[in-house]
């Protein structure tokens, strides 16, 4: 029987990295995508005793995940508000310039596109776009229907299109 | 809408990054002694400060004998039992 420590090794070795490009296409700034991902792991270890299983490690860390990103996003928001500065502002300061950008002006507008949605739909385009996940995974991990997921899908991918459109 | 993720990494982060994160059970396993300071200190401030309020509204009044004696005598003491007490 393994002890709580060794699963969670094995978490961390089989999950890390996926999860980082997780989190990463959700808040975009490399230094925030690391903090949540400590935040992540560092819940996982002290929800570890709830969970104990391989079957839905991957819905259960993509779901604090996802919950940690959403999260930050919102205060981002709250700050931008504080400081009367606009979240395009913010979506400027993820993507240019940024050491850790390595798009061209094309992929600099898309991220800027997907950083305007609202928080839980750019989580949902992420997973969807990024990620390639089913609806059916998404579903699981956001508590969302997958006719709600489709149709979240579909106006973020709109609005992404038409933010494209609009800027070039 | 092309798929390629547009993001990089520092140098050797993922290297690192597993082990940062293997750390954590280690840290959760040190006792945060700091909830339990505060907890205290605020418990030994507000005891000094009602003491100090106690000391500061409390009487200074010291009865003398005689109304010691006639307290004593209005409560239902006996005279013998009062002999008894003020030879102490």
């Amino acid at each position: 029987m393994q002890n709580k420590e060794s699963v969670f090794n094995g978490l961390v070795r089989q999950y890390s990295e996926r999860l980082y490009w997780h989190v990463r296409g959700i808040v975009g700034s490399h230094e925030d995508a690391d903090d949540i991902l400590q935040d992540v792991f560092i819940k996982a270890w002290n929800s570890l005793d709830s969970f104990r299983g391989d079957s839905d490690a991957f819905t259960w860390l993509w779901r604090i995940a996802t919950n940690e990103s959403i999260s930050h996003m919102r205060k981002a928001r709250v700050r931008a508000a504080l400081t009367f500065s606009r979240l395009e502002e913010e979506a400027a300061r993820v993507c240019d310039p940024n050491p850790y950008f390595d798009g061209d002006a094309a992929m600099r507008s898309l991220r800027k596109a997907i950083i305007a949605l609202p928080d839980k739909q750019r989580a949902v385009f992420t997973m969807r776009y990024w990620e390639d996940l089913s609806y059916e995974q998404i579903s699981e991990i956001t508590g969302t229907s997958v006719g709600a997921l489709k149709a979240s899908y579909h106006f973020a991918y709109e609005k992404v299109k038409q933010f494209l459109t609009d800027t070039d | 809408m092309r798929k390629q993720v547009p993001y990089s990494v520092p140098d050797g982060y993922f290297d690192s990054l597993n082990t940062r994160l293997s750390s954590i059970p280690q840290q959760r396993a040190r006792v945060n002694f700091l909830p339990y300071l505060a907890m205290a200190a605020s418990f030994l401030i507000l005891l000094a400060v009602g003491n100090f309020i106690l000391q500061r509204t409390a009487s200074s009044y010291q009865a003398d004998d005689s109304e010691i004696i006639e307290y004593l005598i209005e409560s239902g003491t006996t005279l013998a039992q009062v002999e008894n007490i003020m030879d102490y």
